[in-house]
């Protein structure tokens, strides 16, 4: 056990007693006020809220690696994950808002008068999330080998027990405060050494400012080092494989369940805009980051790294190899360290940076922190959306009508031990790195549920036998497709899996559409609460008249 | 509760859609439409960075945030001009969703 393992480990545990003492706190003065808690949190603070539950292990550890080792290519993700932002809160937040439901898959049951929609929903929010958790657990993972220096597997199933202990206990009540206090924490993990690699390698402290001219630098370095040019563009995919996957990563945004229900704990449909306009600043505050972060690691490991003698590789390295997460081998046997005899998994280059850039314990400890935060605070909301689908949605709406309320409690503390569990024995052979296995939770949302709420608030004619078929269509055509390109070696126009959304959600588009206009049009009361939807709060439409109060 | 012209209450719907419509139309621009065409910028430079890089990096980055912030801000002007009291809005949906 040496310092640094010391210093990070507290941290860590200092961060843990933060979220659990607000958590704690909050539970205690919700009880007291309950019903004035329900005119809502602020934009603001709702803003920071979504951002925690939003950015996973995958923006926190996966992003910046996944950017330095695609280059231009990799910003599809930095496009995708902000874009999806505009969707959200244009097309569908205010108008969930004014409609006034608990989650996801009740909206679906209720607009579409429907309860195999019901558990169609609740099932797509099921699948969505275990697959989205896994990317979490095995992030995790990375984080604690790296913290025990032992291999990334052993990581991650200390991370299974630490993240079902705290979603099953803690993350059922007063969750905003304690998002709030994880987006906090993370930014300033992800901040601090972005900016003194900013300070060290080009004098200027602002890394927005500065790395473009470490991006223009990269031209001439990466031809003498004959390896593939940074911003070269279509170079590691084709240009539909780009688009593709930037659209499914929108799409999906627009869909995540357990990121709209964020948008319930505000009070009206002016505060959804208002939080989501919030929520996308404070995410483009790491977002904008990454690619400075990518940038900075990259020409670290091209100036200080790549070039020295592999007997004399500075220290960090022996324990990145000790997780598995970095490999290397001297192939052409002269004793000197090329670029391409390291391969660097994407995962670790966030974690690694601090190290490679000599930042101290303290920021290194900082950062594991930040990366904890992210991956407990996104898997805490995918845990609880998993657990009110299986428990509110299908045992209570279906199952066990009569159920008592201590029987569901305890189905939803089992059904997030179970999941959290099943996603970590998956996630001990990761399929694929982070970042990969999100965007097929993106494909997924982006196929089932984005038609479904996007046609649901804005077309009236919708029914239920054409959200079902949607669904079915978009889940089964972006299911074939991930498995095809995956393991099938097939792929349209360079299509690759990750891209999987477009073909889903353009296909679940048609089939709810086709299917509606082939079936009974929906009830007359449930198209005038979809018309209602294009009026604030004060104007109701009933009977072709519109009133106001 | 009163009853007011249709009309009025369309033309609220028709002002806050052209708003959309315009601010998705830039979205996509700024998106999808310079990934398009991303091999013809790359000679440009903006900031040192080859202007491509730059839209990726940054560019689409900011656009999205200050068009949600623009239409935050315009939002509650029509909201004012059709005479929509917030703290109106705040009773009438208080209750139909609580914390989570």
């Amino acid at each position: 056990m040496d310092t640094q393992f010391l210093v990070s480990l507290s941290i860590i545990i200092a961060s843990f007693a933060l979220y659990i003492g607000i958590a704690i706190y909050n539970k205690a003065k919700e009880t007291s006020d309950f019903y004035v808690a329900g005119r809502g949190i602020s934009p603001f603070s709702n803003g920071m809220a979504i951002a925690a539950d939003w950015m996973s292990a995958a923006s926190f550890i996966g992003m910046a690696g996944t950017i330095m080792l695609l280059g231009y290519d990799g910003l599809a993700y930095i496009m995708g994950w902000t874009g999806g932002y505009l969707l959200l809160t244009f097309l569908l937040a205010p108008q969930l808002r004014k409609y006034g439901r608990y989650t996801v898959p009740e909206f679906i049951g209720d607009r579409y008068e429907s309860h195999t929609a019901r558990v169609i929903a609740a099932l797509c929010t099921i699948i969505i999330s275990f697959v989205y958790s896994i990317g979490q657990l095995s992030g995790s993972g990375v984080v604690i080998g790296r913290l025990l220096e032992v291999d990334a597997k052993v990581g991650t199933m200390i991370g299974v027990v630490l993240i079902a202990f705290y979603a099953a206990f803690g993350g059922m009540k007063g969750i905003t405060w304690t998002q709030v206090a994880q987006y906090v924490i993370l930014i300033i993990a992800y901040l601090i050494p972005v900016v003194f690699m900013s300070l060290q390698l080009t004098g200027n402290p602002i890394p927005w400012l500065s790395y473009g001219k470490i991006v223009g630098q990269f031209q001439e370095l990466d031809q003498q080092l004959g390896i593939s040019q940074y911003a070269e563009p279509f170079l590691k995919g084709s240009k539909w494989q780009f688009l593709a996957l930037m659209f499914t990563l929108m799409a999906g945004t627009a869909g995540l369940p357990h990121v709209i229900v964020r948008f319930y704990t505000v009070s009206t449909m002016k505060a959804a805009r208002w939080s989501g306009a919030w929520a996308l600043l404070f995410i483009g505050l790491l977002y904008l980051s990454a690619p400075a972060y990518a940038a900075f690691s990259r020409f670290i490991l091209i100036k200080n790294v790549v070039g020295q003698k592999i007997s004399e590789l500075p220290a960090w390295t022996e324990k990145w190899i000790n997780t598995g997460k970095l490999q290397i081998a001297d192939a052409n046997g002269d004793g000197i360290l090329q670029w391409q005899e390291m391969v660097i998994s994407n995962d670790i280059v966030v974690m690694a940076t601090p190290e490679i850039a000599n930042l101290g314990m303290f920021v290194i400890g900082l950062v594991a922190a930040g990366a904890m935060a992210a991956a407990l605070s996104t898997a805490g909301g995918l845990m609880i959306a998993i657990s009110s689908s299986f428990a509110h949605d299908i045992y209570y709406r279906i199952l066990r009508p009569n159920a008592s309320e201590q029987n569901r409690l305890l189905v939803a503390r089992i059904s997030i031990v179970t999941a959290t569990v099943l996603a970590g024995l998956v996630a001990l052979n990761p399929p694929g790195v982070i970042t990969q296995i999100v965007a097929w939770a993106f494909a997924i949302a982006a196929s089932t549920f984005f038609p479904a709420l996007v046609l649901g608030v804005w077309w009236k004619r919708s029914n239920a036998a054409g959200a079902i078929a949607g669904m079915l269509v978009g889940l089964a055509v972006s299911l074939g497709y991930i498995l095809a390109a995956k393991y099938g070696g097939f792929s349209i126009a360079g299509i690759v899996d990750t891209g999987a959304g477009i073909f889903g959600a353009v296909a679940a588009m048609l089939a709810n559409v086709v299917v509606s206009f082939m079936t009974k049009e929906p009830s007359q009361s449930v198209q005038e609460e979809v018309y209602d939807l294009r009026y604030p709060e004060q104007m109701t439409y009933k009977d072709g008249q519109v009133w106001m109060r | 509760m009163k009853q007011i012209d249709k009309k009025v209450a369309d033309a609220y719907f028709r002002e806050r859609v052209r708003l959309i419509v315009i601010f998705l139309i830039i979205w996509f621009i700024v998106s999808f439409g310079i990934v398009m065409f991303a091999e013809s910028f790359k000679n440009m430079t903006f900031n040192s960075f080859p202007f491509h890089y730059f839209m990726g990096a940054q560019g689409a980055v900011a656009t999205f945030i200050i068009l949600l912030f623009i239409n935050a801000k315009v939002s509650d002007n029509i909201d004012k001009k059709y005479g929509i009291s917030e703290e109106k809005n705040e009773q009438l949906s208080a209750g139909k969703a609580l914390d989570h």
